[in-house]
């Protein structure tokens, strides 16, 4: 994929051009999304909000990364969703059994490389994680999300967050920080090899 | 007592983000300064669990559709055209309609028969005057010789008839005076916006119908 290509068509106003790119980067999108809002239906809405924002301004792209640039689009879209759930906060419905159990999570029943006790144990660490990252304030939670989860560098989170570099180190120290207690507390319930000691004794 | 920008700088020193001779200090202390050991290692095992964290695939494909970024069909070049064609006869049409709606309502040229002609095309305001000017003919006419009262009957009337234009001569020019624009005019203008109109929209819908 000559993604400059591309970009350069969908500048033209080429749709199908900038479909390409989204097939790219709809996953990365849809990921940090999801960890920044916590919530898969809202994810999904902030992923295409961010794909229609970014083709109606794709023109001001000017270069560099164009992962970042849409990263940007996405934490932007993303702020909006948390500031209307502040405005109008909702209690989501969880899926549960008739004895008020919760279910499982249905997406893990889809992967059929992983046994059942790998299953429900990928499914504990990534409850116990989503919980800590939700704890963290919102500019915390996206610069760890981007730099992280996205594999992002500082630059490129320093542009999709719209802070300067030093400020991008000082808010990830403090996020990692803020995890590390947190996820302290979920020790137990932590799948055996992702045990926060175990590195510790490594 | 590790402070926080020894926690800063070990952050980034995971990240490989500090310059060679910070990272070989940051060693040196690392290998004295235990509790500076401990927070690096729960920096590093925050940050190995982020990364473990499964990708999940996209339930569904974000590609967009034309009426999702409300783009519309690219229009020929001589789309502009027709637009402004249609716009301007639109515009005259209502203007030169409304115009000779408005004409035997409004005057434009009273003031001229008025004065010369007696106010034939002048309607009701301009025939007063030319009345007032009959009596002062009259006198004209009287001190030239004493006529009997036939006569001056006879005379004042020739005079009233000199004066006063024909009635079908005043009707004439009071139907110049209404129709400011032909209806020829107003006809043409009419038919290039209904025909610009149709040709707008026949261009829209086969440049939709190629888009799709």
């Amino acid at each position: 994929m000559d993604e400059t290509a591309l970009i350069n068509s969908a500048q033209q106003g080429d749709l199908d051009a900038f479909n390409t790119i989204i097939l790219h980067y709809q996953d990365s999108v849809f990921n940090t999304a999801l960890r920044i809002l916590g919530d898969e239906d809202q994810a999904q809405d902030a992923a295409q909000e961010a794909f229609i924002s970014a083709f109606q301004s794709i023109k001001s792209f000017r270069g560099g990364s164009f992962k970042a640039w849409i990263m940007r689009t996405v934490t932007n879209a993303c702020y909006d969703e948390l500031r209307r759930q502040k405005r109008r906060p909702t209690t989501p419905l969880e899926p549960e059994t008739s004895d008020g159990e919760e279910i499982d999570s249905p997406k893990w029943m889809e992967d059929k490389n992983m046994t059942p006790a790998q299953k429900a144990e990928a499914d504990e660490l990534e409850h116990a994680i989503q919980h800590c990252l939700d704890a963290l304030p919102n500019e915390f939670r996206t610069v760890v999300v981007l730099a992280d989860i996205q594999g992002m560098d500082y630059s490129e989170v320093a542009t999709s967050a719209r802070v300067p570099l030093g400020t991008i180190k000082s808010r990830l120290a403090r996020a990692r920080l803020r995890l590390r207690e947190c996820l302290r507390s979920f020790e137990e319930l932590l799948p055996q090899t992702f045990r926060l000691d175990n590195e510790k004794s490594r | 007592m590790t402070n926080f920008r020894d926690i800063e700088n070990l952050s980034a020193y995971l990240d490989g983000q500090l310059s060679e001779s910070e990272s070989k200090r940051l060693k040196i202390r690392l290998e004295s300064d235990a509790e500076l050991a401990s927070v690096l290692s729960d920096l590093s095992s925050a940050r190995s669990i982020l990364k473990a964290l499964p990708k999940r695939k996209s339930p569904k494909n974000f590609t967009l559709t034309r009426k999702m970024v409300g783009l519309k069909p690219p229009l020929p070049r001589t789309y502009p055209l027709f637009r402004l064609a249609t716009i301007f006869a639109t515009l005259f049409l209502v203007f030169s309609f409304s115009v000779n709606a408005l004409s035997p309502y409004v005057s434009f040229s009273a003031p001229q028969f008025a004065f010369g002609y007696g106010g034939g095309g002048g309607g009701d305001g301009a025939a007063a005057p030319a009345a007032e000017e009959q009596p002062m003919t009259m006198m004209e006419s009287a001190p030239a010789e004493e006529p009997s009262a036939d006569q001056a009957t006879e005379e004042s009337l020739e005079s009233q008839k000199m004066t006063e234009p024909p009635v079908e001569e005043q009707r004439q020019a009071e139907v110049t005076n209404e129709a400011v624009f032909s209806s020829n005019l107003i006809y043409a203008f009419l038919l290039i916006s209904i025909i610009g109109a149709i040709s707008m929209y026949v261009i829209r819908q086969n440049a939709k119908r190629k888009w799709q």
